[in-house]
């Protein structure tokens, strides 16, 4: 029977998903799924704080085979398909003899998959991204499976856990690259916020370089509220790994860095050529032509 | 060589055709009986399309070859089309930076230092610099930008020149620097027959009061089609304004043309015959279609707006506007025409994503219109594949959205004008001075990314011929108010359109349905 009978096949297939979908999404809007449904007492908020658990598991084979293939055949894929990222420095990071701590800025959930996409895969197989505990962990599900993904691992943005910065300079203590995106949260609007000192504190704590990382477009593919990713280009721009001055302190270290994230997002001017357009423009021939 | 056109009749064994339906597809069976007109498949574009460039800027047409024109000290223009042209844009090289490049190779050769590029965009958008780049490529860009690269603006008083009016006192305005030039090259891309000629300087580098000369319903009417400029009163009369321009200002046009290679790889199915679709094909379609059918229409528009087209140059030609125009006219036909047997009862057109004033953005219910109404429909030659008083069915999600940065003038269109009247004439009479001197749209106009305030009327009156020739008009799958607002009917199938338009051709009509896009011309018998 041809395919397009409609008698049959992928299309009666597809044809029935879709009624599916439309189904539930009518019992959906009818009986409110969406909405809040009431408690008849509070819910028991824990008196102690559980213990920071900092996904070990996510750190040790098979998981991490599992995690380079996950990486490889999907996220990388999709992510060079949503954003074309363009990637600058990354001959800065290629020999990288000990670990370090990437500071980024943040505006959007597709930066950490740029960084990730940026990096040798060298450096990416030993690398962990600080995600935020109160958001990404608040559900375990949600948090073990971005984990797997992506080797997550908890990281308090309050400040307070003098527990779970020990336990990320433990992690660069035994070897572990560090993504970190020292705003704390997703800028609204694209813009550079102001870093946190955790990550110069980090940083003096395990005496580890700071590598800073700009993002550029991420906040157009997936910014704040937005469900879905959208296509558009990202460049990632990587700068040259910085190290503590002595005596310098972890705010002024922060300082540092996150002005020499604010100096990679800006683009270079371009040289200021000298001389008449033809000049300019016999300078820039391309060396060969191709149809020649 | 690629196989020509080809009409079939639809029987048991023929598959479902595919429907362009907004920002998604659909896939209809049709009657049995029904014609399917398909373009014909995309000429083998010319190998070297460099060296075709260098052999037509030294063997031009009725002209001198270009070199001997230039001249250390002479006050050289270059103008090119705007990004309103080729449709989906062109994956790069562009074919306008090539020839580009090499007419500012043969610039720097002769020494002359006063050279400036005008994106002729008439009365549409400026372009964001990004775009601009895009056509022009990055040694361009970067060497001309912004001073001596830049865009045309039909509002600046200064600007722009009168420079007379024709024998049918028709007024023609030139760009200053181009009218003041001491030779303007014309860098153009023709994709369909309506494109290129005297039509480029005299709309592309010409302000309002030279453009509605022709770009009124009166003249719109009298062209049969815009696609076939010897029976096209607009194009005789951009002749005329161009006859004058020539006489003002030496002029060397170079216009290209591209074959229809559409549709990039992950849309190979667009392309294609469903006839000829592989189980690949099949699959990418159904992605597709799913992929449509659930996305949010942002995510849709950006998928699809960021399509280039793998189109290839099919034919190159420079020298004196006429001669070379008449031989870009027959590279056009070679690649578009399509021999059509008689009129038909109903026509049938899917309403695609993307028209020429809607790169992204997206496609208000004006520019549907102006889409399936004034460019599919027009795409004949002779006679319209539709007949008199015959029903034109469109399909299109028609919905209200507007671009509020691209289109502002458009909103106030379609809220209050179309809600005053649909008809064209009077319309004109109405409201085309309030919305052409506009202060707050001539402002966007000029300092944004806006189209100038009296293009939603040249949208709307681009549409006349095919309301005046069509006795019903039919929009599948649009939203009802919209479409009711435009003046048409609102079929949520086509089953049900087909229903709807035997009250007007009777049972048993004939049925056609235009395979478009990619475009095709029909030369209707």
């Amino acid at each position: 029977m041809p395919w397009y009978s409609g008698d049959g096949g992928l299309l009666k297939l597809t044809g029935a998903v879709g009624s599916v979908v439309t189904d539930v999404s009518r019992v959906r809007r009818g009986w409110r799924w969406s909405s809040p449904r009431p408690h008849t007492w509070p819910e028991r908020g824990a008196v102690v704080p559980a213990p920071a658990t900092d996904l070990g598991w996510a750190r040790v084979e098979p998981v991490r085979t599992i995690r380079f293939l996950l990486q490889r055949g999907l996220l990388m894929p999709f992510t060079e398909v949503m954003a074309h990222p363009k990637v600058e420095g990354r001959e800065l990071i290629n020999e990288l003899e000990r670990p370090v701590i990437f500071a980024a800025n943040h505006s959007s959930h597709a930066d950490t998959s740029l960084v990730l996409h940026a990096l040798p895969d060298r450096a990416r197989e030993r690398t962990v991204v600080a995600a935020a505990a109160d958001y990404w962990f608040k559900r375990p599900l949600l948090g073990n499976v971005v984990s797997l993904f992506l080797n997550t691992f908890p990281f308090s943005r309050t400040g307070g856990a003098q527990g779970q910065l020990h336990s990320s300079s433990m992690l660069l203590k035994s070897g572990w690259n560090l993504v970190l995106f020292p705003e704390g949260s997703r800028s609204p609007d694209g813009r550079i916020q102001e870093f946190n000192p955790g990550v110069g504190h980090l940083a003096n704590e395990a005496g580890t370089p700071v590598v800073p990382v700009h993002i550029r477009g991420a906040h157009r593919i997936m910014p704040k509220g937005q469900k879905l990713p959208l296509p558009g280009a990202a460049r990632v721009r990587i700068g040259k790994p910085m190290t503590r001055e002595p005596k310098e302190g972890s705010r002024e270290f922060t300082a540092r860095i996150e002005k020499a994230v604010r100096a990679l997002s800006k683009d270079a001017p371009q040289p200021d050529l000298q001389g008449s357009w033809i000049e300019r423009w016999n300078a820039s021939k391309p060396r060969d032509l191709p149809y020649d | 060589m690629g196989r020509p056109g080809a009409v079939i009749e639809v029987d048991r064994n023929t598959p479902p055709v595919m429907f362009h339906f907004g920002e998604g597809v659909r896939l209809e069976k049709l009657p049995l009986g029904s014609r399917i007109v398909y373009p014909p498949d995309p000429l083998e574009p010319i190998a070297h399309p460099e060296r075709a460039v260098k052999r037509a800027l030294a063997k031009p047409l009725e002209d001198d070859p270009l070199k001997s024109l230039l001249r250390r000290g002479m006050k050289l223009t270059i103008a090119f089309d705007d990004l309103s042209l080729p449709l989906p844009p062109m994956a790069a090289p562009d074919v306008r930076q090539l020839v580009m490049e090499q007419v500012i190779d043969m610039a720097a050769e002769a020494g002359g230092e006063d050279i400036h590029l005008i994106a002729a965009l008439g009365l549409h958008r400026r372009m964001t610099a990004d775009e601009v780049r895009h056509i022009v490529g990055d040694r361009i860009f970067a060497t001309f930008w912004p001073d001596r690269l830049y865009q045309h603006d039909g509002e600046d008083p200064e600007a722009n020149v009168y420079i007379g009016k024709t024998s049918q006192g028709e007024e023609v305005t030139l760009h200053k620097r181009a009218a003041e030039s001491d030779l303007v090259i014309y860098v153009n891309l023709t994709l369909v027959p309506m494109d290129g000629g005297h039509k480029s300087m005299a709309t592309g580098l010409a302000s309002f009061r030279s453009i509605r000369a022709h770009h009124n319903a009166k003249t719109l009417l009298a062209s049969r089609s815009y696609m076939n400029p010897p029976d096209s009163a607009l194009h005789h009369s951009c002749a005329r304004q161009g006859q004058l321009i020539e006489d003002t200002v030496r002029v060397f046009h170079i216009e290209t043309t591209v074959n229809n290679h559409a549709f990039p790889a992950i849309a190979n199915f667009m392309q294609k015959r469903e006839t000829d679709w592989t189980p690949q094909d099949q699959a990418m379609f159904l992605a597709m279609k799913q992929m449509t059918d659930i996305a949010p229409p942002a995510f849709k528009r950006n998928v699809f707006h960021a399509m280039r087209a793998p189109y290839g140059m099919t034919a190159v030609n420079a020298g004196q506007v006429d001669a070379v125009h008449e031989k870009t006219l027959e590279a056009v036909r070679n690649q578009i025409a399509v021999t059509v047997e008689g009129q038909t009862d109903i026509v049938t057109l899917g309403v695609p994503y993307l028209g020429p004033y809607n790169v992204n953005a997206p496609m208000n219910p004006i520019l549907v219109a102006c889409m399936g109404l004034g460019y599919l429909f027009n795409f004949y030659r002779g006679k319209p594949v539709l007949r008199k008083g015959g029903v034109l069915v469109l399909t299109h999600p028609c919905r209200y959205e507007f671009d509020s940065v691209q289109h502002p003038s458009y909103i106030d269109y379609y809220d209050e004008v179309l809600a005053d009247t649909t008809d064209p004439i009077e319309i004109e009479k109405k409201y085309e001075l309030r919305f052409a001197e506009d202060p707050w749209f001539r402002q966007l106009y000029r300092k944004s990314h806006a189209y100038h305030g009296i293009h939603p009327h040249y949208a709307w009156i681009w549409a006349a011929h095919a309301m005046d020739h069509a006795g019903d008009i039919i929009i599948v799958g649009g939203e009802r108010d919209v479409v009711h607002r435009l003046g048409f009917k609102c079929a949520t199938t086509l089953e049900d359109a087909f229903e709807m338009a035997e009250q007007t051709v009777g049972r048993h009509p004939s049925v056609t349905h235009l395979r478009m896009p990619p475009i095709m011309l029909c030369d209707v018998e």
